[in-house]
């Protein structure tokens, strides 16, 4: 099937969706919950594409691509709410981002400096006691990209989300932390993990 | 994508097992921060386990060996490199002039690079004389080899790990996937979750046995009546693929004959498996349109290894599930470089892309290349080389990263043999409990700091890019083994690891197209045409074999080495953990030590009770051979009248309870059937002062 990308004809096979069709056509927008290694999410919105006729932006990582589809990554409505979103996503965090964190890129390559929304943070809260796997909730932004890594790449299931609302976090079995879940220390969380609140021991001093 | 935090970022291939993953070691200061998977790795494809990505410590561990060491006296000394190499050269000239070369011997190592291991073969065959030259596999996957050359014609896996993808089916058999090859284990675990109907095949009820739709546990040592009876059901309920048969095979007329013995009722008077589950369990292969088995060390390391191997590639073949993707023949093997050792003809018997050391044009070309006369003689395999050393025929081995002393069977055996060299030289990161009997010990390097190439279970060479210094004065394998080698008046005229993998190439018709440059980042699986064309799935059309036909292998059942008895009623198999790799060398120094930090031995709850054991209790195991003593971990994993073990731990030593049984081929030892007696130790004793005063 054919589609137009930011007035560029694209062929593509049919079920992939618009956000590996845009990739493939050398375009791109910034994503924080997609991870190639996983399935498509679509919780965070920050991959909005405009496309003609839709009511408003829609996802590129989860919507599939469709014959004649015109799509435009430039959308100023989708940017725009692109980047509202990383604005309120960095204000929950008491600390901004370290500049290697897909966070911190996105939130450049959105031009997003300091969010203008002061009020309550995470509280700082880490857990080392893993010989080489720390938690530092206070960075978590619930993208659920670590409990996806444990469930559909590594199969360990270890991982939880868990609180609603502001409360949201990430756990290891029953609260239990690495050790004493069904953590198999493959890392895979800490190596998805877009701002760091799952990450190695040895780099938190770095 | 660039990160302040790291200094310099080198892409690599890991060094622990044999799946091959492809890592981004982070560098600052001089030390590894960080490993990442490389996204792009063939086997791994993002993804890698805590050996890989964690356990790198050991790499600046204090206990690295830094300097040369001499023995003087009952320990050793520091010695410079002039003065060791001195040392070197002069024992083996005067061991070779006083005995011959045979009377040397090496070892290449699995764990060293595709150069390393090829010079090493070099120095044994053209500067020594000798084809006195083996390696690790020997003890793991030479059945494999074996038999995959005789069934089918080459010795490598026929497709890629990637073929669990497309698989509607898979059998694993005497393999611990998420434990031993972890990054495959979850690649499997994944197809299972998302269709892919498993049957796994252990006497242990493995991680992987919950995602199967089926789990066989046979006795341990009769692997060959299962696959036996799985062949008889396919072929009496039609499940075979006669096209297949008729054109790419021959054979097959005496297997059809020898498969009538093993009906279900049969065999599970063998296995006791029940004659149901064998049944179904060869519909779920022989119905899948694609298929898959993958086996490990628990179908190797018997005493009819290699034949239970040719009997796995007849299942595949009488269903033609092989030579195309989905359908293809995984052996999981073991360490980094299994294949690639003995790709590089570091054996006794043949030399590159196994081609026999009697073959005389062969012998030739290498003559030509090495300008020196080679021998035409087969040299010692590894429990040949202790034998003789026993014997006093060998007189110097050259040992270079292995700790057989821990990890190869009969250890008494092993340990009398080194005892009885006269020079022995350890080559290795750290002192081992091979290194105690050695004269010299040279400082190595790990895979962290080399370069060259390894080759894994996919027959993918991999490049391996330094990210550290060696330590201290340690040095290159490559750059010890050449210049000991020039030392002894035989210059290999290598300045890189580069440049001998070119003469690898042009001495190598089925490696002929590999270049450092041309693997890059995603590999190339052999055979490698000249123009760099690569292999990944063997078999398409025709089998390496004359004819272009496999071979149907019709070899009956025939019992282990060992067996339960009065004296000793219980079966002892051995394997690896998910946190540690072979005899601990690495993972014990680092903080993997802290998730698990000892072996123990697993009992199922009926024999425990009735000897008295619980979680925790120290308890003895005797064998014919030796006796340890470790800790018991009641559990129903284990089938009633088998215990498991591991063997990572030098404190323990369970290689002391191996016998000397081994595959009837290639003489790979029979570790995974031992009959023992288990019992509580008694505490009490240890604290007697009197017993104390005497011990």
């Amino acid at each position: 099937m054919h589609l137009t990308i930011d007035g560029h004809t694209v062929e593509v096979e049919p079920e992939t969706t618009i956000l590996t069709a845009l990739r493939q056509a050398g375009a791109n927008v910034p994503t924080l919950c997609f991870d190639e290694r996983q399935a498509a999410f679509g919780a965070c919105r920050v991959c909005l594409v405009g496309v003609e006729g839709a009511p408003g932006p829609l996802p590129a990582c989860t919507t599939p691509c469709r014959d004649g589809m015109v799509v435009d990554t430039h959308d100023e409505t989708s940017r725009r709410v692109a980047t509202a979103i990383v604005e309120l996503v960095l204000s929950e965090l008491p600390v901004a981002p370290a500049p290697h964190t897909e966070l911190a890129t996105i939130a450049r390559s959105l031009g997003v400096v300091a969010p203008r929304w002061p009020g309550a943070t995470h509280p700082v809260d880490h857990d080392t006691r893993h010989p080489y796997l720390a938690f530092q909730h206070e960075l978590c932004i619930s993208c659920g990209r670590c409990v996806r890594a444990c469930d559909e790449v590594q199969g360990a299931f270890a991982l939880t989300a868990t609180g609603r609302g502001f409360t949201a976090n990430i756990t290891a079995g029953l609260d239990s932390g690495f050790l004493e879940s069904t953590c198999v220390s493959c890392g895979a969380c800490a190596d998805t993990c877009p701002t760091d609140a799952i990450t190695e021991n040895t780099l938190l001093a770095l | 994508m660039t990160d302040e935090r790291f200094e310099t970022n080198v892409s690599t291939t890991c060094g622990y097992c044999g799946v091959g993953c492809r890592l981004e070691a982070h560098v600052r200061d001089g030390r590894i921060v960080s490993i990442s998977p490389a996204l792009d790795g063939p086997a791994n494809e993002g993804h890698t386990c805590l050996k890989g990505r964690f356990a790198h410590q050991f790499s600046r561990s204090r206990e690295r060996l830094t300097a040369p060491l001499i023995r003087e006296g009952g320990g050793f000394r520091l010695a410079s490199w002039e003065e060791a190499t001195a040392r070197i050269v002069s024992e083996l000239i005067r061991i070779k002039s006083a005995h011959g070369p045979d009377a040397i011997a090496g070892l290449a190592s699995s764990r060293a690079t595709n150069e390393d291991c090829y010079a090493m073969s070099r120095l044994m065959r053209a500067t020594i004389g000798t084809n006195n030259i083996d390696n690790c596999s020997r003890v793991c996957h030479s059945p494999t080899s074996f038999a995959l050359r005789r069934s089918l014609g080459l010795s490598g896996a026929t497709g890629s790990f990637s073929d669990f993808d497309a698989a509607d089916a898979a059998i694993v058999i005497g393999a611990n996937p998420t434990e031993a090859h972890p990054v495959v284990g979850a690649r499997i675990k994944q197809a299972t979750l998302r269709g892919l109907k498993l049957v796994t095949i252990d006497p242990r009820r493995i991680e992987l046995a919950d995602y199967s739709v089926l789990h066989l546990a046979p006795r341990p040592g009769t692997n060959a009546a299962v696959m036996l009876g799985l062949c008889h059901v396919v072929l009496r309920d039609g499940l075979t693929d006669g096209a297949f048969i008729a054109e790419r095979t021959e054979g097959f007329d005496e297997l059809e004959l020898l498969l009538a013995n093993y009906a279900p009722a049969a065999v599970e008077e063998i296995t006791g498996i029940p004659a149901a589950d064998l049944e179904a369990a060869a519909h779920v292969y022989g119905e899948a349109e694609n298929a898959c088995i993958s086996w490990g060390l628990g179908v190797t390391e018997h005493k009819y290894g290699s034949e239970v191997v040719q009997l796995i590639c007849d299942l595949a073949l009488m269903t033609g599930k092989v030579g195309r993707a989905g359908s293809a023949l995984l052996p999981l093997r073991g360490q980094n470089n299994v294949q690639g050792s003995s790709d590089m003809g570091a054996l006794p018997d043949t030399y590159t892309a196994y081609r026999p050391v009697s073959d005389e044009q062969v012998s030739q070309s290498f003559e030509e290349a090495w300008g020196v006369p080679l021998s035409r003689q087969k040299g010692y395999t590894i429990p040949q080389m202790f034998d003789a050393a026993v014997d006093g025929r060998l007189k110097a081995m050259w040992i270079f990263g292995e700790d057989v002393a821990q990890t190869d069977p009969n250890t008494t055996h092993v340990v009398h043999a080194l005892e009885s060299l006269e020079f022995l030289v350890c080559q290795d990161i750290f002192e081992t409990e091979t290194t105690k009997f050695a004269d010299v010990i040279l400082p190595a390097s790990a895979f962290l700091e080399k370069a060259g190439t390894f080759i894994n279970a996919e027959r993918r060479f991999q490049l391996v890019a330094p990210a550290l210094d060696p330590p201290g004065s340690a040095k290159t394998d490559f750059e010890i083994i050449t210049s000991i080698s020039r030392a002894l008046g035989h210059d290999m005229g290598w300045a890189t690891p580069a440049e001998a993998m070119d003469e690898i190439a042009a001495l190598t018709p089925e490696y002929g197209g590999v270049s450092h440059e041309r693997i890059g980042r995603h590999g190339l699986q052999w055979p490698v045409a000249a123009d760099g064309t690569d292999s990944p799935i063997l078999y398409e059309r025709e089998f390496s074999l004359p004819g272009g036909r496999a071979r149907f292998a019709a070899l009956p059942y025939k019992a282990p080495g060992d067996s339960a008895d009065a004296e000793f009623p219980v079966i002892l198999i051995t394997g690896r953990r998910l946190q540690h790799y072979n005899a601990g060398t690495m993972t014990r120094r680092t903080a993997n030590i802290e998730l698990v930090d000892g072996d123990w031995l697993e009992i199922h709850p009926d024999d425990a009770e009735r000897l008295w054991i619980e979680t925790g209790d120290r308890v003895s195991v005797r064998s014919r051979f030796g006796r340890i003593e470790t800790v018991a971990r009641v559990t129903d994993r284990i089938e009633p009248g088998h215990v498991f073990t591991a063997f990572h731990f030098p404190e323990i030593r369970t290689n002391l309870l191996i016998g000397p049984s081994a595959d009837i081929n290639t003489s790979c030892p029979e570790y995974k059937v031992v009959a023992v007696d288990v019992r509580p130790v008694s505490e009490a004793a240890a604290h007697t002062p009197a017993l104390a005063a005497h011990s």
